[in-house]
């Protein structure tokens, strides 16, 4: 199932409010969450990352995986949780709206 | 060691770079590997083999490989150069904040700094701002570098660029086809007053011919300007343009073209509105007339003899000025050919307007920009002494961040961010102080120096306060920036510049700037020391009369009501005796022209029956009334004052001067000569016998010779401009409220249009002379406290360096004198070479301020001997203070210290 347009940032934000991860612990996670229905291609998501970092709602170093591996970690800065709130907040509404909208019986 | 394992807050409070170079391709690269990997280690845990695990996770992309690798490549670089370009800014703010916290831990070096910056910036600023307004700014006509000025020359009478005469001025019209166009104006404005708008009102008038606009290129603001025609309209009710600035405050700004004024009780059409930019600077004139000269006048003698309009030219398209004077030749010898009576000495030649316009302006102004300038490389010097002991104070500083891993351009970028801000602050104290130091020289400046108007501060002046602040900041930073920078970490963090070759740099850059401020200070104090010489010399000039309690009121009697002499005179006889009645008063007089006040109009002579001067004679003329020398205390020499009996029927009579005396007569007694206004006169000529020689009064100037004069008997000359002269016992102001009401009550119509005392007439003499003289003292004393504080600060960091060697040579049994003579040695040593410097310097170019002095050579002897001692003694003094206390100090303390 392909992602909404423009949320990718959101669930992304989400993920990093959680703790530091790497872009496949992100994509995992998500993937684990959504129970198998968002499946995000690992160059879309790398894009949306520098994205994030460029208007510094993320940051990245460089750190060492479980498995001995060299990998980038996210984390989400001050800003990017109080962007991900705002987000949550106006999602939601627009899904209550929808919601609302797509399941009215009467003209 | 490199910055990223330098914590960023460490680095950040050091100014280390942040951000290494652009890696992003590469980072990114590895990042996408690593996610492949990862996913692909997932696979292999899930137990597919590694090829296939691979090739799974690179399909999983859902975009070739490449692809992909191009799509992350460029996010990851446009994240880079985003952040970059933000972190460059935020590097700049940290910078500017760390230069401000640095200049905040010595908030005295910053004060003194600074105010010594805004002082020198606002001199130059407003020195500048009267420079731009007179000597840059372009004239506000069309093109204005097309046009010239012609004036007539006479060796005779030493005249060049004269006013001409209006038919020589028409031949030049016709007749030279250099021009493509040649017009006139007359280039002193009247008084008229002005009736029907509130209390009567005297305005400047001038005249115009008709086609001065059009050659200008200045067209009305509203209505229209002149037309041809009316250079000879003489006879219909005249027309008039006004200024913007009278149809604004005078007029209340009304539509206005159409409608009658009263200007001198007569009824003027008004037919245009002057744009509020124009101007002729030197001019002053609200009311514009054209000439409406009667066609019958142009064939006279009179109207080629007498010379009183300035005459502008716009040269033709594709002429040079070379040319437009070759094609002017050949008309003015024509001329000389067939008017021998006026013209056989008479030339012509040609200038560019604006040279003429500005002419007396521009030499006393670059002089006092010079000096503001020389004020601010000194400033500049001295605040760049500061900063570079600053810098050698700072050394270990700086040493610290280098090994912290700062680079050099870093160093170098964050002292000149220092010097630039001290700069900038002093830069917008400077604007401040410029901004009311402009206001202070529009209220000081004489209008000799300050021919126009309008001081504004505009953006050329700001353009130029902001190329001087930045090169300033630059200037003055760059030494103590670029040492600060220089050497190798460790050498600065062992010893602490002491004895080191790193320090005698910074001492011969320090040296450098300490001579260059000595040498400065100089010329300025020479300058200044020429000045006061030339001054105090022209103030004992006697300008031949007492000015002291003598109250001048000029009344311009103008209307229908005095359309005949007699009236005139009525009018002046019943002012004279009720001015004598005003207590207090001790005499009363009138005159046509106040002394020291410009030329009289001036004429030719000859004598009855002797042949004509053979080189003509340059004579000026004034009219007085019988008592004028009495209130003004001019001696009689010889023969007799005027009395009441010179009236009109009796037998005309004039009085000479002593210059005139001396130089037509000789020995001889002039008394009872006749003599005629004319060289070669004819039956028209009118005759006068002279009755008197007084003593010379300074027409012109204080520092013009008296010129030899004419003075007749003013109710025989039929004036109307005379000027009310009373000498009091008391305060000549305390008369002015009796003098008005004495007008008024002969006639409500008139106005008053000039009320001065004779002192002020002196000073306003003595104005420009004063004024540079006061700017070049000023500038000249800051100078020196500048000078002195840089050769203190230079000589006590000297005692300070030498301290454990003085201590020792004191331990040792040196007398005091030999431990202070080793250090004001230095501080004398470099003021001499300053001192050298300057007196060459100034004997170089101190010629240019020839014309502004008045009885002393530039390169005067007294004074270039007297000035240069005196400073260095003065800097002996700066140097001695901090010597005596290095001897003072105690050997025992200082050793123990080191």
């Amino acid at each position: 199932m392909p992602l909404l347009k423009g949320t990718l940032n959101p669930l992304v934000l989400k993920a990093l409010c959680l703790g530091p991860m790497h872009a496949f612990e992100i994509a995992s996670w998500l993937a684990d969450r959504s129970g198998g229905e968002f499946m995000i291609e690992e160059p879309a998501l790398l894009q949306a990352l520098h994205r994030l970092e460029e208007r510094r709602l993320i940051v990245a170093e460089w750190g060492v995986t479980a498995n001995n591996r060299r990998a980038r970690y996210y984390r989400a800065t001050a800003a990017g949780r109080a962007h991900l709130r705002a987000e949550t907040e106006s999602l939601k509404g627009s899904v209550a709206a929808l919601t609302a909208v797509l399941e009215s019986r009467t003209a | 060691m490199t910055a990223h394992r330098v914590r960023a807050g460490v680095a950040r409070l050091f100014q280390l770079a942040l951000r290494r170079p652009d890696r992003a391709a590469t980072e990114a690269d590895a990042e996408l590997d690593a996610v492949l990997d990862a996913k692909a280690e997932y696979l292999i845990a899930r137990g597919m083999s590694p090829e296939a695990a691979r090739a799974e996770a690179t399909r999983a992309l859902g975009i070739p490989l490449d692809a992909a690798r191009a799509l992350v490549h460029r996010s990851a670089r446009h994240r880079e150069q985003r952040l970059r370009t933000r972190e460059r800014l935020g590097e700049a703010v940290a910078t500017c904040r760390y230069a401000l916290r640095t200049l905040r831990r010595s908030p005295a070096f910053a004060v003194a700094t600074i105010a010594t910056l805004a002082l020198a910036i606002g001199a130059t600023t407003a020195i500048y701002t009267a420079v731009n307004a007179v000597i840059l700014r372009p004239l506000p006509y069309t093109q204005p570098d097309r046009l010239v000025t012609i004036g007539e020359d006479n060796a005779d009478f030493n005249w060049r660029l004269g006013d001409a005469a209006p038919a020589n001025f028409l031949d030049w019209q016709d007749r030279v086809s250099a021009f493509r166009g040649v017009a006139a104006f007359s280039p002193f404005s009247e008084n008229v007053t002005l009736t029907g708008f509130g209390n009567p009102r005297v305005l400047k008038a001038t005249e115009t011919s008709g086609n001065l606009f059009t050659v200008l290129g200045v067209r009305a603001a509203i209505g229209r300007t002149f037309e041809d025609a009316e250079t000879w309209q003489h006879s219909g009710r005249p027309v008039a343009l006004v200024s913007d600035r009278v149809w604004r405050e005078v007029l209340g700004g009304k539509p206005v073209v159409g409608q009658t004024i009263r200007l001198d009780g007569r009824a003027v059409d008004v037919v245009g509105v002057l744009p509020g930019s124009f101007s002729i600077p030197g001019l002053e004139a609200d009311i514009w007339h054209p000439f409406a000269w009667d066609p019958a006048d142009r064939p006279r003698t009179w109207f080629r003899r007498a010379h009183f309009v300035r005459v502008v030219a716009r040269l033709a398209p594709g002429v040079t000025s070379v040319g437009a004077d070759a094609a002017l030749q050949v008309v003015v010898r024509a001329l000389q050919a067939e008017y021998p009576a006026t013209n056989t000495r008479m030339g012509a030649s040609l200038a560019p307007l604006h040279d003429y316009l500005i002419g007396s302006a521009e030499r006393p102004l670059s002089v006092a920009f010079a000096a503001a300038a020389a004020l601010l490389l000194i400033a500049c010097s001295n605040v760049g002494n500061l900063l570079l002991v600053r810098a050698v104070a700072r050394s270990r500083e700086a040493a610290l961040r280098r090994a912290l891993g700062a680079g050099r351009s870093r160093l170098v970028v964050q002292a000149l961010t220092e010097s630039l801000m001290l700069a900038l602050f002093g830069g917008v104290g400077g604007i401040v102080l410029g901004w009311w130091g402009t206001a202070a020289l529009a209220a000081l400046m004489p209008h000799t120096m300050l021919p126009v108007n309008d001081l504004t501060v505009d953006w050329s002046v700001l353009g130029f306060v902001g190329a001087v602040t930045l090169v300033c900041g630059i200037g003055f930073g760059i030494g103590p920036a670029l040492w600060m920078a220089r050497g190798r970490a460790a050498d600065a963090l062992k010893d602490e510049a002491r004895g080191s070759s790193r320090s005698a740099r910074s001492r011969r850059w320090g040296d450098a700037l300490l001579v260059s401020q000595v040498a400065l200070a100089l010329a300025l104090t020479l300058g200044a020391g020429l000045l006061v010489k030339s001054y105090d010399l022209l103030r004992r000039v006697k300008p031949g009369f007492d000015p002291n309690g003598v109250l001048a009121v000029k009344v311009d009697v103008t209307g229908p009501q005095f359309d005949s002499t007699a009236a005139t005179s009525r009018f002046y006889d019943d002012l004279l005796s009720r001015a004598r009645g005003l207590p207090g008063v001790e005499s009363v007089g009138l005159v046509s022209t106040l002394p020291l006040t410009g030329p009289p109009w001036s004429s030719e002579f000859a004598v009855a029956g002797r042949p004509p001067f053979p080189r003509g004679g340059d004579v000026v003329h004034r009219e007085v009334s019988p008592d004028y020398q009495r209130v003004m205390r001019v001696p009689l020499i010889h023969g007799r004052l005027f009395t009441d009996a010179d009236r009109p029927g009796a037998p005309s009579v004039v009085l000479i001067n002593e210059t005139l005396a001396k130089a037509y007569f000789g020995g001889e007694d002039p008394i009872g000569l006749r003599v005629a206004f004319d060289r070669i006169p004819d039956s028209t000529s009118h005759w006068r016998t002279i009755v008197g020689v007084v003593g010379d009064e300074r027409q012109t100037s204080m520092n013009e010779a008296p010129r030899s004069e004419f003075l007749a008997p003013a109710a025989q000359a039929g004036d109307d401009g005379l000027t009310l002269l009373l000498r009091t016992t008391g305060d000549p102001l305390a008369l002015v409220g009796g003098v008005k009401r004495i007008v008024r009550a002969i006639d409500p119509d008139l106005a008053i249009s000039s009320v001065k005392t004779m002192g002020d007439v002196r000073a306003a003499a003595l104005a420009r002379d004063r004024f540079l003289t006061g700017l070049f003292l000023l500038f000249a004393t800051v100078g020196v406290v500048l000078g002195v504080v840089g050769i203190y600060g230079v000589v006590a960091q000297l005692a300070r360096r030498r301290m454990r060697e003085l201590g020792i040579r004191v331990a040792l049994g040196a007398r005091r004198w030999q431990v202070q003579w080793l250090v004001v040695r230095r501080g004398l040593a470099l003021s001499a070479i300053g001192i050298a410097i300057g007196v060459g310097g100034a004997i170089a170019v101190i010629g240019v301020m020839r014309s502004l002095l008045y009885g002393v050579a530039p390169v005067d002897p007294l004074t270039f001997a007297t000035v240069p001692a005196l400073v260095l003694v003065t800097a002996a003094l700066a140097s001695w203070v901090p010597a005596l206390r290095a001897s003072r100090s105690d050997a025992a303390e200082v050793l123990r210290a080191e």
